[in-house]
């Protein structure tokens, strides 16, 4: 277990109820400061509502901790939801959308020039430079996505929270994305905590898993964790996971510090 | 007097950029000044409203006016402030109730929506002459607006204006999606409660000057507009203002042309809906255009 200096997020009994139904089941879990932190379970296990009871978008008993570090201020989050239910219609650039939350002036004076810059930087970061003069509303899954890490990037987040980014979008772009995200976490040292049922998913680019099936089954590092036992307790199926590195000629290669480290360390 | 006395300058104005002889009475400046104030407010607010998917909202406002008249005639008090105190108690109560309960926004306003008009009818069917008072809520009568509505229109105009400066940008966040931005320390109840409680400000006025039946019209339809034009967030705010004052002044003047004597909130109302026809027509061939 770390040490609490080293936890970014603390869970202690977390119980939510919604119409007499158990959803979470005295949840206790910590996420590691400055790794990826994957949530896995089958769907209804109550993984979004661990991320709403975090956000404190939802009533529930037990303590959520925050944890900040020695000395700093409070801990900033950025958010990127599962999808985001907006007005397509909506007569708004991707501009328009990344400058809203950090621009007073209000928008029928325009963007000025010093958050256009910033909005620009954020979007080459998340490769999605050369959308900013479109309409977000005809934006496609996957670009979506990246102008909305874009947004919670803007945050110059301590702790980054993304409920299962990459639905919707094909196997390839998860990929992008999540190589996207793990550049952006060694460069930025922030926590990510991310919501997944994708199994490939977790067991490339987590430091970290909790798997939850209403209440906690097993917490640890992937290796330790994502066990054929822990899996079946989880999920209620026979499951097991097959090692990325013993299938041959796997799939497109990630290109990501985590994966190229551990490569370097196999060789 | 009016907050800012407009004393000779207005009907000079008037006369100047607008020479119809229907607008040289003092009346009908008094109603136009009224429009001026009112129609900008609402097309604003209204942009918010459309963002917010809040039309019904709007609606149960606008008919909590039979209740607020109820209201004046219980406790004897002029019916245009018990109105407005109603309307805002309804409008707060509709935002606390829909922001803690699990219900859907629609089931809560209807619930307060039937409530409201019940409550109305029930205390306006004891009296007749009640019953012929409320009829001037359901068509509104914009040409009898009074010395202190338009003081309050004043003031009511620099609280949105103020309001919509330092909130618009956030109140389009929200409107998107209010979990995403009150992750991103947008204070999401803060707004929502003030302009709720000004969007019921700005109903029941509208209700003064239009009516009950077409508030929503005068609130929605240069909102809906200029979505159709707009291309930017900001431009939005542009066009639905543009839209606004067109229509009402339009509207004003065509309702006391002698071949027409119409109503002067329909009218101005009808003028919206034709700048609305001729935004669908104008999104269609941009449409056409991109295909």
């Amino acid at each position: 277990m770390p040490e609490t200096k080293n936890i970014a997020v603390i869970f202690e009994g977390v119980t939510v109820e919604l119409g007499g139904v158990p959803i979470l089941d005295r949840v206790t879990a910590q996420v590691p400061r400055g790794g990826c932190t994957a949530i896995v379970g089958p769907n209804g296990s109550g993984k979004t509502t661990l991320l709403l009871a975090l956000l404190g978008q939802i009533p529930f008993t037990g303590r959520v901790v925050i944890n900040r570090e020695p000395g700093a201020a409070a801990p900033r989050i950025g958010y990127v939801p599962q999808r985001l239910a907006f007005d397509r219609g909506l007569p708004m650039t991707v501009m328009d959308f990344m400058v809203m939350g950090r621009q007073r002036l209000p928008l029928w004076f325009g963007c000025r020039s010093g958050y256009q810059a910033q909005a620009l930087e954020l979007l080459a970061m998340v490769q999605a430079e050369g959308i900013a003069k479109r309409q977000v509303g005809a934006l496609s899954g996957g670009e979506m996505q990246r102008v909305l890490l874009a947004l919670a990037l803007q945050q110059k987040p301590d702790l980054l929270i993304l409920d299962e980014p990459a639905a919707g979008v094909d196997y390839q772009g998860e990929l992008i994305f999540c190589e996207l995200l793990d550049r952006l976490r060694q460069q930025h040292s922030f926590t990510q905590l991310i919501v997944s049922h994708d199994l490939a998913t977790v067991t490339h680019h987590s430091t970290y898993v909790i798997c939850l099936n209403h209440k906690v089954m097993a917490a640890g590092p992937p290796r330790d964790v994502l066990t054929s036992e822990t899996l079946t307790a989880t999920f209620g199926l026979h499951m097991g996971l097959v090692a990325s590195h013993a299938m041959p000629g796997a799939g497109p290669g990630c290109t990501a510090p985590c994966c190229t480290e551990k490569e370097d360390a196999l060789d | 007097m009016l907050l800012i006395d407009f004393g000779p300058l207005f009907p000079t104005l008037v006369s100047a950029l607008l020479p119809f002889e229907c607008l040289q009475s003092p009346f009908m400046q008094q109603a136009l000044l009224g429009l001026m104030l009112l129609a900008p407010m609402a097309a604003i607010m209204g942009v918010q409203v459309v963002n917010f998917r809040m039309a019904f909202f709007a609606d149960a406002i606008s008919h909590s006016a039979f209740a607020g008249v109820a209201m004046g005639l219980i406790f004897a008090v002029n019916p245009h402030w018990t109105m407005l105190l109603f309307g805002l108690m309804v409008g707060l109560g509709i935002m606390v109730v829909q922001r803690r309960s699990s219900l859907s926004s629609d089931t809560v306003i209807g619930v307060f929506f039937s409530a409201v008009v019940a409550f109305g009818l029930a205390v306006v069917s004891r009296d007749r002459n009640a019953a012929r008072d409320l009829q001037r809520f359901l068509y509104g009568d914009i040409l009898t607006i009074d010395h202190d509505s338009l003081i309050c229109l004043q003031i009511l105009f620099v609280v949105i204006m103020l309001f919509q400066a330092l909130g618009y940008n956030r109140m389009l966040y929200i409107g998107l999606n209010p979990l995403l931005a009150e992750a991103h320390r947008v204070r999401v109840a803060v707004y929502q409660y003030v302009f709720a409680g000004l969007l019921s400000l700005v109903v029941i006025f509208a209700v003064w000057a239009v009516g009950v039946l077409l508030v929503t019209a005068l609130l929605i339809v240069p909102a809906a507009t200029a979505r159709n034009l707009a291309r930017s967030a900001g431009s939005m705010f542009w066009w639905a203002l543009l839209v606004s004052l067109t229509s009402a002044v339009t509207g004003l003047i065509l309702s006391a042309q002698d071949w027409a004597r119409t109503a002067t909130g329909a009218t101005i109302v009808l003028v919206a809906s034709c700048w609305f026809a001729l935004s669908l027509v104008l999104t269609c061939g941009r449409g056409r255009r991109q295909g």
